[in-house]
This record gives C-alpha cells, sequence and structure tokens, in this order.
C-alpha cells in the first residue's frame, strides 16, 4: 500500500498530491506542468516536501511531524526519469549491477535474471550509445529492479519512442506487472497510454489531485468540468435539472431536455445548474426521426465539419432546432456502412446511460 | 641567450609546487565542485562566491591573509607549529598552498561546467540506486565529466606553475628553497641580469606553450 498525502513547495508553486493505492499500475494523469513529475520525485525521495506524509507498505518515507526522513537511497523503490538516466560510460551489465545489493555472487545472479526478464541476453557487454531505444527502455527497467524495488516510479519513460516501440514497451510494462508483485506510479500526459495502462488513475491538475478511481470511473464518470476535459471528453454541456428519478436526472441544454443516467452517486435537485459529459464515440447516429425514437434523447442535427483520421472520423454536428452542438466519433466500417460521406443530416441519440452529470462548481473556476 | 646561469633546482622546486597545488586542488576541488553543483540555490551561490574570490583579489592580498592564517598569529597557525610541529612559512609547502588556493577558483570554475554536462536524471537514478556520493562521485560523474576535470587540472598545474605574488610572501624568496620559477625571474631582473631573466623566461614560454598544446590535443581525442 502506498500513501502520500504532501505539501511540496515548488518555485512559486505549492503542490498537494495526496493517495493511497496499492499493487498494480497507477497512472498519473495530467497536463503539462501539473505536478506529476514533482510528485514521482516526492516519492522517490528527490524532492524534499514542506510537509505530511509518504508510507510504503511498512516503511515510512517520511514524516514531517515525526521529521522521518529517508534518502532515496534507502527506499528502495525503482525510479526511471524520461531521459532514462543510463549511465552511458558502462556496459549493460555494469549497468544493471550498480543498484544490486548483496555479495557477487548475488548481484551477478540477480543480474543474469533481469537480463532474461528483460530480453537482454546477449547485449550485456554493449554501452548503452550503441543500443536502440526499446533496449535502453529495457536497461532502465532492468536496473530499475535490481534491488528487488515493491515500487516502481516511472515518469514518461516511453515518450521518446516511435509508436510501435511504445506499444511493444507498454506491453512489456503489463507484463511485468502481472509476472512480478510491484506497485506502480507511472506518470503520462498521453491519454491512450493512461488509459491502457492504469488500474487506477489520478487526474492531477494544478499541483492537485482532482480525482482518483479506477480507470473506467475516472473515464466514464468524472467528478467536474475540468477532469471530464482532461479526460478527453469533447462533449461538455451546461444546463440546469428539471427532474430527478430513481437513479435518472433530467437536464435542460440548450433548448431541449435531455435524460441523463449517469449520477456519480451524486444527488441532485430541481432548479441546480450542472454539467453534462459524453464522450465522442458513445454518440449515436439514427436514421429514423427524432420523434419515432422519442424519450431516447435524440435530436436532428447536420454535419458541419469532418476530419478523417484513417481508423476513425472526427464529425462535429450542429443542431437543426434546439439541442447542443455535438463532436462525434465514428469508426472507419460504421462511418462506411451508414454512408455518412454522402448523408450529412442525422439524428443523433445521446445514450441515457453515457450521459453524464456533474456538480458545477464556479468557485474553483471549473 | 645564455641558459648556464640558470639554476636548476628554481625549475625542480616549481615542478614540487605545482604539482603538490595541483594535487591539493583536486582534493578539495572535486567535493566542493560536486558541492556547489548539488547544493540548494542559494546555498551554491554562497561557496561559489567564496571560491572565487581569489580569482578577484590581488594574489599579494591572498598571500598576506595566508601568511597571517599559517603563521603564529593564528590559532591555525600556532596549532600547526606548537603541537603538530608543522611550519609552513618560509618553506615550499607554503608556497604550494598559496599557489592551490590562486588556482583553486579555475579549477572550480572548469570542473563545474564539466558537472554541468551531466544530465542531472542520471545522477538522480544513481542516488536511488543507493549508492553512496563518493561512488557516485567516482564511478558516474568523473567519468562522464572526466574531459573538463583535465582540463581544469592542466590549467591549475599551469596557474600554480607562474603564481608569484602570493607565494612570495608566503614563501619568501629563498633560492635552492623556495626560490620558484617567476620568483627566479624577478630576482634577475632586480639584480639587472637581464640575459638570466630573458633565459628562464623563455623557458617558461616553451613550457606555457607545450602544457597548451598537450590540453588541446588531449581534449580533441577525448572529444
Amino acid at each position: 500500500m502506498l500513501s502520500c498525502d504532501i505539501r511540496v513547495d515548488f518555485g512559486d508553486e505549492t503542490l498537494r498530491p495526496s493517495f493511497t493505492t496499492g499493487l498494480g499500475i497507477t497512472v498519473l494523469f495530467g497536463p503539462s506542468g501539473a505536478g506529476k513529475s514533482v510528485t514521482l520525485k516526492a516519492l522517490a525521495g528527490l524532492i524534499r516536501p514542506s510537509s505530511g506524509r509518504i508510507e510504503f507498505d511498512e516503511s515510512i518515507f517520511y514524516d514531517s511531524t515525526a521529521s522521518t526522513w529517508v534518502p532515496p537511497g534507502g527506499r528502495q523503490v525503482g525510479y526511471v526519469p524520461q531521459s532514462l538516466g543510463i549511465f552511458p560510460n558502462m556496459t549493460v551489465r555494469e549497468n544493471i549491477a550498480f543498484g544490486a545489493t548483496g555479495g557477487r555472487q548475488d548481484r551477478d545472479e540477480r543480474v543474469r535474471r533481469l537480463v532474461g526478464l528483460m530480453g537482454l541476453a546477449g547485449l550485456e557487454t554493449r554501452k548503452p550509445p550503441t543500443l536502440s531505444g526499446g533496449q535502453q527502455q529495457r536497461v532502465a527497467l532492468a536496473r530499475a529492479l535490481a534491488r528487488d524495488a515493491r515500487l516502481l516510479l516511472l515518469d514518461e519513460p516511453f515518450s521518446a519512442l516511435d509508436e510501435g516501440l511504445r506499444q511493444e514497451m507498454r506491453h512489456e510494462l503489463l507484463r511485468l506487472r502481472d509476472e512480478l508483485s510491484l506497485t506502480i506510479v507511472f506518470v503520462t500526459h498521453d491519454l491512450r497510454e493512461a488509459h491502457l495502462l492504469a488500474d487506477r488513475m489520478a487526474v492531477i491538475d494544478a499541483g492537485e489531485i482532482r480525482q482518483f478511481d479506477a480507470r473506467e470511473e475516472v473515464f466514464r464518470r468524472p467528478i467536474n468540468r475540468r477532469v471530464a476535459d482532461l479526460t478527453g471528453i469533447a462533449n461538455i454541456f451546461s444546463g440546469v435539472v428539471t427532474a430527478v428519478r430513481e437513479g435518472e436526472v433530467d437536464v435542460r441544454v440548450d433548448g431541449i431536455e435531455l435524460r441523463c443516467g449517469s449520477c456519480g452517486g451524486n444527488s441532485f435537485s430541481a432548479g441546480q445548474a450542472v454539467d453534462v459529459a459524453i464522450r465522442a464515440e458513445r454518440v449515436n447516429l439514427r436514421r429514423r426521426s427524432p420523434e419515432e425514437l422519442a424519450g431516447t434523447n435524440a435530436f436532428e442535427a447536420t454535419i458541419v465539419r469532418e476530419l478523417p483520421y484513417g481508423s476513425t472520423h472526427s464529425l462535429q454536428f450542429q443542431p437543426i432546432a434546439a439541442g447542443p452542438s455535438l463532436h462525434v466519433e465514428l469508426a472507419a466500417r460504421p462511418y462506411d456502412v451508414l454512408d455518412v460521406a454522402h448523408r450529412r443530416r442525422w439524428t443523433v441519440e445521446l445514450p441515457i446511460a453515457d450521459l453524464h452529470v456533474m456538480e458545477r462548481r464556479t468557485a474553483q473556476g471549473d | 641567450m645564455n641558459f648556464s646561469d640558470i639554476d636548476p633546482t628554481a625549475f625542480r622546486l616549481s615542478l614540487q609546487v605545482a604539482t603538490t597545488a595541483t594535487l591539493l586542488c583536486l582534493v578539495v576541488g572535486l567535493p566542493v565542485t560536486w558541492w556547489i553543483w548539488r547544493s540548494r540555490p542559494a546555498w551554491s551561490r554562497i561557496l561559489s562566491t567564496l571560491v572565487l574570490l581569489p580569482l578577484v583579489l590581488p594574489p599579494t592580498s591572498i598571500g598576506y591573509y595566508l601568511l597571517f592564517a599559517l603563521g603564529r598569529q593564528s590559532a591555525v597557525g600556532r596549532f600547526l607549529i606548537d603541537d603538530l610541529g608543522i611550519r609552513v612559512v618560509f618553506t615550499w609547502p607554503g608556497a604550494a598552498i598559496a599557489a592551490a588556493v590562486v588556482s583553486l577558483p579555475l579549477f572550480v570554475r572548469t570542473a563545474q561546467g564539466g558537472f554541468e554536462q551531466v544530465e542531472p536524471d542520471i545522477v538522480d537514478v544513481a542516488r536511488t540506486l543507493g549508492r553512496r556520493p563518493t561512488v557516485i562521485l567516482a564511478r558516474v560523474v568523473i567519468p562522464l565529466a572526466w574531459p573538463s576535470l583535465l582540463a581544469a587540472t592542466l590549467l591549475s598545474f599551469a596557474r600554480a606553475f607562474g603564481e608569484f605574488g602570493a607565494t612570495v610572501i608566503v614563501a619568501g624568496n629563498i633560492p635552492g628553497e623556495t626560490q620558484t620559477v617567476p620568483v627566479a625571474i624577478y630576482d634577475a631582473v632586480q639584480a639587472g641580469n637581464d640575459e638570466l631573466a630573458n633565459a628562464i623566461a623563455f623557458i617558461t614560454l616553451i613550457f606555457g606553450f607545450v602544457v597548451l598544446a598537450v590540453t588541446a590535443v588531449v581534449l580533441q581525442r577525448v572529444r
């Protein structure tokens, strides 16, 4: 169990990351400058917080009230920064062995095991500058694991790789997670990477964790407009609650009533100002008229802009009469089957279960 | 030019003083450079200013303060002389200490340039791997910064070899004991022996040229 509740004064900024997590991959996700890397460095002991507490399993790494401070070398954590921090003057074997403890035989055995685990056999005597990007990543991961670290801190380690290699390394990391019993904190600002890797996800913005939850919860039920925005929800509307029923809320948005089936455990009241969100890939295109689909959040709209991304099409819809403007993401196959290229006017349907209602807190600027 | 009047002892002493001063620069300069590099900005600035001070002071001022610090007037001097039986003033080790103080800023500045080229992430990772700072310095930082450290060492050696103002005040001008090459030139000029001054100065010119050429060749090979 990793528990972090600290305050870090960093230059002019103050960060207050606070979360508790366990085995598996926890993704720290947020925009550049949000405080992800600083949080990771504080966990590694490379930055000393101003106050708070960091605890991993039975070890207290930092506790300001008890003046406890374990330096980075005493934490037995594996740390891989964005630039990997490979020692270019050492061979692959020396890089991995640098942090390994124990007698010579123990160290050699451990290095051999890690070389095998990370698929580096045959490269032991090579110097890092002669290795490919992917091989360097493996060396950095092997070195991070050489101290039998049970906590792995990874700061955008795959960002310098091309897409193919990045994909391969992500799968490699998932394999490591499953094979070794590790708590991994992974920093990224890449939404797809976050979605693929995260067991749990912390959305961090302006130095604070805005939402911490299981991945699907964060992606499907963001707690406010800012988190929805950061996690790539393209459709966020402002509205007012008109009716509240068991597990459902009606919200008036741009002149129409939307039945929203996702409330994130919140209770709302009539007249309350709220935000409503739906992911672009969750919107349906229907051939039938809105009247035929009564009670299903359907209205007529026309495509005003289209961006073909190859595997998907990004469509922007403008309502014919009442209703909000919409971004719709459509995979290439349904796009062709529906013949969207030749038909611009559609009935768009916002599935009730996918319409998520969030409290609006103007004080946070959300 | 007549080289036969030159006393080779001055050259031997100068090499002895410069070599000792360079070793002192390495022993003191490396940890100081590490400290400046790894400290918080405020500490780093204070330490950096202290180390650079000899660069802007007249060498005679440095000599004057050292004479005071190493002589009987100060507690350190009294401890050295009375308790340890070590007399530094008016000896060649005194000259070496003076030359080291004057050369230290050059060493630290040049070495710092080398340290700063080492990626901070590399040192951060090394710190998380549980090795002591001395091991990180010896196995990671020095091997990566060594071209600059070599340049720093050669520059310090050349500076110590040519040091006059501070050494003459701390060690005096005793032929065969503390008279280094620059002092010998000064002595010859004062005595009106232009031919001797000219001959010694010519040798220093050749020496300086060789040191710079060797530095350039070594650095080129390394890079």
